[in-house]
């Protein structure tokens, strides 16, 4: 039981709990619907680790009684489905703040056209048992050129924004932070996979890199639900 | 060794990686804090322009109630008076002399209507003002003329834009006052000379006196504060600036540009 509570999962629950107490009277669908994706995002990160478990006995069994076919696929696949929410939630929000700005349409059609682009080679090139690695790291760098596009916006405007309270610049910030700390590891990928099997290295990044992103997005959440003054459209 | 290696570069990438957005971050708050205080100036500007803006039109309100109380007690009460005066005088026995004042108190009566007229014009120079600068300053001409000590010049050079503004043409129209007001009370001067230019982005005013003229960097300390440095701020504050040029003996000339609409 306790093998589900790792720093991920905790803090994923808690976002999630946030955001279900923050978003559910949200006027706004697309904010409202992160609900949901951060449901989904528990419920893989969960499932992830039952395979695992069930992934790590059958590996034990196998080698006390070789002769036996493994049936449970690690957990990858799992998570490379995620990445096509992932990609969907994450963008339909960008398209929701840019669009205050810019016309964004043509910019998130083009980020979810490379992606979509992207994710079928890679089915198609090694199946979905294996990490979605370059589709990661393109959509990474998207999120990124589409947080700098809205912080130079955010600069550009003429209006003044109190940034402490505001959750569009927390939900931003944290998602920056998150994708631009990881590339590092998202281009090593392949040479870690060899160097370092057990993800000694990456593991901890991205524990604390979760951290961060969750802490923002909550933050963000709650300055949605009681601190942000600005029109909630 | 190798491997460690690997695994120190992307520990240090990552923080790098992370540092830069978090300056990133602190620079985009230095940055919003700096908006922010650029606002409450502007606000503040916009407050200081209003304030200047509702004392300008009370001090053409008090200049227009201290004409008519000078033209009311020196002009128009002097006709009625010797309207009366005449008509008192009128004697009914000799017709043909009273045939006389009778005239003279009509023709007394038919001054004072004209004087009346004008200083009705004057009690609407507010809206002179909005009908437009070069009217209302033509008007505050008139008056200078009338009283028969200064020759006035007037010339209006280019087509005043079609867009206009209010605001200034108010803050042009006092600065003219106040400068009028100098050329009457200090200047002596016989000639006047005044200019009104319109270009595609400014507005120039230019007044021209041949008085007793001044030394700009030795006005004693009582009239420093006063008049001039009153038009300086005013022009200021709508962008403008202020040109003098006096030597004692040789008149003035001040220009006063204002970037216009």
């Amino acid at each position: 039981m306790w093998r589900y509570f790792t720093i991920n999962t905790v803090s994923e629950l808690i976002c999630s709990i946030i955001a279900l107490i923050c978003l559910s009277k949200d006027k706004n669908k697309v904010w409202c619907s992160w609900i949901v994706f951060l449901i989904l995002i528990c419920i893989t990160e969960l499932a992830g680790i039952n395979i695992k478990i069930k992934y790590i006995k059958e590996l034990d069994y196998l080698k006390a009684h070789p002769h036996f076919q493994m049936t449970v696929k690690p957990n990858v696949w799992i998570y490379n489905i995620l990445l096509l929410f992932q990609a969907s939630f994450i963008s339909l929000l960008f398209d929701n703040l840019l669009k205050r700005y810019i016309n964004s349409k043509p910019l998130i059609t083009i980020g979810l056209a490379i992606f979509s682009m992207l994710y079928i080679y890679e089915l198609i090139q090694h199946g979905p048992f294996i990490k979605h690695n370059i589709t990661t790291t393109v959509l990474a760098v998207i999120f990124i050129i589409y947080s700098f596009n809205y912080f130079y916006l955010l600069l550009e405007d003429d209006n003044y924004l109190d940034l402490k309270y505001s959750a569009e610049f927390w939900w931003v910030s944290g998602t920056l932070l998150f994708y631009f700390g990881s590339i590092a590891s998202l281009i090593f990928f392949q040479i870690l996979t060899k160097l370092d099997p057990h993800f000694e290295v990456t593991v901890p990044i991205y524990k604390i890199l979760n951290i961060i992103l969750y802490s923002c997005w909550s933050y963000s959440f709650i300055c949605r639900r009681w601190l942000t003054t600005t029109s909630k459209s | 060794m190798a491997n460690n290696d690997i695994k120190e570069l992307i520990i240090i990438t990552t923080l790098i990686f992370l540092l830069a957005p978090a300056f990133l971050l602190s620079y985009i708050f230095v940055y919003n804090r700096r908006k922010k205080r650029h606002i409450e100036e502007k606000a503040q500007l916009k407050l200081v322009f209003e304030s200047e803006l509702v004392k300008t039109q009370m001090e053409i309100q008090e200049q227009t109630m201290q004409t008519i109380g000078v033209e009311l007690h020196d002009n128009i009460g002097q006709l009625l008076s010797l309207t009366s005066l005449t008509l008192n005088s009128i004697e009914l026995d000799n017709p043909d002399k009273a045939q006389q004042k009778i005239g003279a108190a009509i023709e007394l009566n038919l001054k004072s209507i004209k004087e009346m007229r004008m200083l009705g014009k004057l009690l609407h120079g507010e809206q002179l003002v909005k009908q437009g600068l070069e009217e209302a300053i033509r008007s505050e001409i008139s008056w200078i003329e009338k009283s028969g000590r200064f020759m006035v010049t007037y010339q209006v050079d280019g087509e005043k834009p079609v867009a206009g503004n209010a605001d200034k043409d108010l803050i042009l129209f006092r600065i003219t006052q106040e400068l009028f007001n100098n050329v009457i009370k200090h200047s002596q001067a016989a000639n006047i000379s005044v200019k009104l230019c319109f270009s595609a982005d400014e507005v120039r005013l230019l007044i021209i006196d041949d008085g007793a003229g001044f030394d700009i960097n030795n006005l004693p300390e009582t009239q420093k504060g006063m008049g001039l440095k009153n038009i300086q701020k005013r022009a200021e504050i709508v962008g403008g600036r202020v040109f003098i040029q006096s030597q004692p003996g040789e008149g003035t000339c001040i220009e006063i540009g204002i970037p216009y609409p």
